[in-house]
């Protein structure tokens, strides 16, 4: 046993987990649903695991390079799953979520991601890691169900217009709620764990807690996408429609704060 | 003056100039930023020059994005002591007396009767609602009773305090734009320094790179001692992520260079035909020295540490890391010189000896020595403790905004034939469901009152 087939086993059962979601959808049997869960939270048991495997092997924080930081993402999406499902019971947005933890699962297992944990560079050693790290990405995991609810709104929104609604369950204006209700959990932890800690961070580690350097500037307009979102929502009362696109926009910009800076932009944030 | 407040109050200008601002952050994260204006040109022809015009080069200092953050903090002042004033007046003197409709409009509500007095149905109500922690006020007016209960008032003005901290940061920026400044300090070990702009010194006492066992840096360390006329007050290890802090200065370690200008280098002579024959000799630049037990001298000329040929075949160091690193020595016998040449590090088989006359000595740059020197930035920020004070006043204003909603009851009780009529409307902020079931207990513990 080591790390990597706990990955594997974890991999595994996200992915029982989403052909049990899907049938439920298909099959509209309640108790598949249940399994779907149950696996999910066995998965992220298993994860943990995992997680914990990695730190106590590597000596550091399991989010430096972009393998780990991919599982990681993953393990804050499921474990943001289980709290919206404990709290809001939508079944129905599990299987669509579950397929974005499987794409990063099987990105972070792809061969292009190198696996072998590396001793950390003298800047990235520091407890900031990993509440900047963490807070940052549990944040985006919200983002990330704000933005399957939002999908699911602008279809189930048509379908209701067209008349074609199922009457019972997921109405579009629920999905509406959920949706800010993950933004309003999702915006403050990315505040407190991308912008604060961050800058907190960067004053310690660079001299400066703001440089304008490119992951910088997009965590920045990430938040503006989402603050842009809450006053359109709250002052203007934009509702449906206008706010599922902006949740939408939000989470593009928070993917492109993940992965484009990295391949695309380059700056001081290169090494993570 | 008025439709200047109008303007600057309203949350469209807000939104507007949100996505202006968003927008172009954007473009400034896909043009590389800060470089020479001849870089542009080169890089990007005549569309350079319209960069470098529009400052797109230096985007987040250009006037007109310091220009529209500022709109931005103007347009939150105002919006903010706009409302300000009415919603304080609202949480600390508000109005108690309402007429009935007030609270038929409200989303929840619940109009019931009882068999009971006025004063009992009241003391039941208001116990019941203290219980859930909601502060009342009360007053009468025609015979009637009106009653205003609400709790978590904080949630209210949660926007406010986020708005509040954003100030804060943006005056921080402002003032770290101003006032701030930064340094880098060259030390080599044992070098003092004048601080700039202060009245202290700076001297490094030791420098050390420490590596992992793979060879990668795992943290630079300065110790160093501060300095006041002349007397050592403090002294610090300073590493990567661990800065010093001294009378509003903060020094980092920010990084670490080599000092090449006299290096010593150990070098090893072998025989070709001798596999025995091995004589190491360490070697300051251009000093002459004797082989042991032969009559040639050896001397290093010039050490690059990384070695390249230049386009028009010059020798040149193409950086100050050693990632190359090559000697050129010279041989003599007696006063005549016997060869000349480049050894490398790296390449200990490969070397471009001259030789003036037959020997059979090879010759390999084992190792060398080079002072370092280390990099210490120093700066001093004087925004800095508004960022910290902004982002708490944001944080805090967060967690009230969102988490803390304000919720009020109003009631209208009033007494007819021996009954009592309740009128009861309710508002929250934020998590309607929830109240939506507190108060339906409060109107099931009304009925159920005896
Ligand atoms: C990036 C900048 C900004 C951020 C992060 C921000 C943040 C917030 C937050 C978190 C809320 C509470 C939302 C809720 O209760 O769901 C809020 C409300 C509000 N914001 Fe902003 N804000 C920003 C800029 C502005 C600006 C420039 C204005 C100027 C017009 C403005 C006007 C308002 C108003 C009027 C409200 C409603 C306040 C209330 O509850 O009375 N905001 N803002």
């Amino acid at each position: 046993m080591n790390e990597s087939t706990f990955f594997l086993i974890t991999f595994i059962l996200y992915i029982f987990s989403a052909f049990f979601y899907f049938s439920f959808l298909f099959s509209k049997k309640e108790n598949l649903a249940r399994i779907g869960f149950n696996l999910a939270f066995a998965g992220l048991i298993i994860h943990t695991l995992a997680l914990i495997w990695r730190t106590v092997e590597s000596g550091h924080a399991p989010f430096t390079n972009m393998y780990e930081s991919l599982s990681f993402l993953s393990w804050a999406s499921i474990l943001a799953y289980v709290l919206i499902e404990w709290k809001f019971k939508i079944r129905k947005a599990g299987p669509y979520f579950l397929l974005i933890v499987i794409a990063l699962m099987a990105l972070a297992s792809s061969p292009l991601m190198p696996k072998e944990a590396n001793p950390l560079m003298p800047a990235l050693q520091s407890y900031w890691l990993w509440l900047h790290v963490s807070v940052t990405l549990l944040g985006e995991a919200f983002f990330a169900f704000a933005f399957i609810t939002s999908i699911m709104y602008l279809v189930a929104d048509s379908n209701e217009k067209k008349g074609s609604a199922k009457k019972s369950g997921l109405t579009a204006e629920k999905l509406d709620s959920i949706s800010y209700r993950c933004i309003s959990i999702g915006f403050p932890l990315f505040t407190l764990g991308g912008l604060v800690f961050g800058m907190i961070w960067a004053y310690k580690a660079w001299g400066s807690y703001w440089s304008w350097d490119p992951k910088e500037t997009w965590s920045l307009i990430t938040w503006f996408v989402f603050a842009l979102y809450l006053h359109t929502r709250i002052v203007m009362g934009w509702k449906g429609r206008r706010s599922a696109s902006i949740a939408i926009i939000g989470f593009l910009a928070a993917i492109f704060t993940y992965f484009g800076v990295n391949y695309i932009l380059a700056g001081l944030h290169s090494y993570a | 003056m008025k439709s200047f407040i109008e303007f600057f109050s309203s949350v469209k200008l807000a939104i507007v100039l949100l996505i202006i601002i968003t927008v172009s952050s954007t473009l400034g994260t896909f043009i590389p930023q800060m470089r020479s204006p001849e870089e542009y040109v080169a890089r990007y022809g005549q569309l350079g020059n319209l960069l470098n015009g529009l400052q797109l080069t230096r985007l987040y200092k250009s006037w007109w994005f310091v220009f529209l953050l500022f709109l931005f903090a103007l347009n939150i002042i105002v919006c903010t002591l706009k409302r300000l004033s009415p919603k304080l007046k609202k949480a600390f003197k508000p109005r108690i007396a309402i007429e009935e409709k007030e609270a038929a409009v409200l989303k929840i509500k619940e109009k019931l009767k009882n068999s009971l007095s006025l004063a009992v149905t009241k003391e039941g109500l208001k116990k019941e609602l203290s219980s859930r922690h909601y502060r009342l006020r009360e007053t009468e007016k025609e015979n009637k009773t009106f009653l205003l209960a609400r709790k978590r008032i904080l949630g209210w003005f949660g926007a406010d305090i986020v708005h509040l901290g954003l100030l804060t940061i943006i005056a921080g920026g402002i003032i770290s734009g101003i006032g701030g400044f930064r340094r880098s300090l060259t030390f080599s070990e044992g070098s003092l320094l004048d601080v700039p702009r202060a009245e202290f010194k700076l001297r490094l006492e030791k420098f050390e790179t420490e590596f992992y066992p793979n060879g990668a840096v795992k943290d630079w360390k300065s110790t160093l001692t501060v300095l006041e006329k002349d007397n050592p007050v403090l002294k610090k290890v300073v590493e990567v992520n661990h800065p010093l802090s001294y009378k509003g200065f903060v020094f980092y370690q920010s990084g670490y260079g080599w000092n090449w200008t006299n290096p010593s280098v150990e070098i090893w002579v072998k025989k070709k035909d001798d596999p025995s024959f091995l004589k190491k000799t360490e070697l300051k630049l251009r000093q002459r020295v004797r082989l042991e037990g032969e009559d040639i001298d050896v001397a290093v000329l010039q050490f690059i540490p990384d070695f390249v040929i230049g386009e028009k075949g010059q020798i040149t160091t193409r950086s100050l890391e050693p990632n190359n690193p090559a000697a050129f020595i010279e041989g003599w016998q007696a006063e005549e010189k016997i060869f000349s040449g480049w050894i490398f590090a790296r390449f200990p088989d490969f070397d471009r000896i001259h030789s003036e006359k037959e020997t059979d000595l090879a010759f390999e740059l084992k190792n060398f020595k080079a002072g370092q020197y280390s990099v210490i930035q120093a700066s001093r920020d004087p925004g800095v403790n508004f960022i910290w004070v902004g982002c708490t006043l944001t944080m805090v204003g967060l967690f009230f905004a969102f988490y803390w909603p304000t919720r009020e009851i109003k009631a209208v009780l009033e007494e007819a034939q021996n009954k009592t009529g309740i009128t009861l409307g309710g508002l929250a902020t934020k998590s309607r469901d929830a109240f939506r079931s507190e108060f339906e207990k409060i109107t099931t513990s009304l009925r159920r009152l005896k």
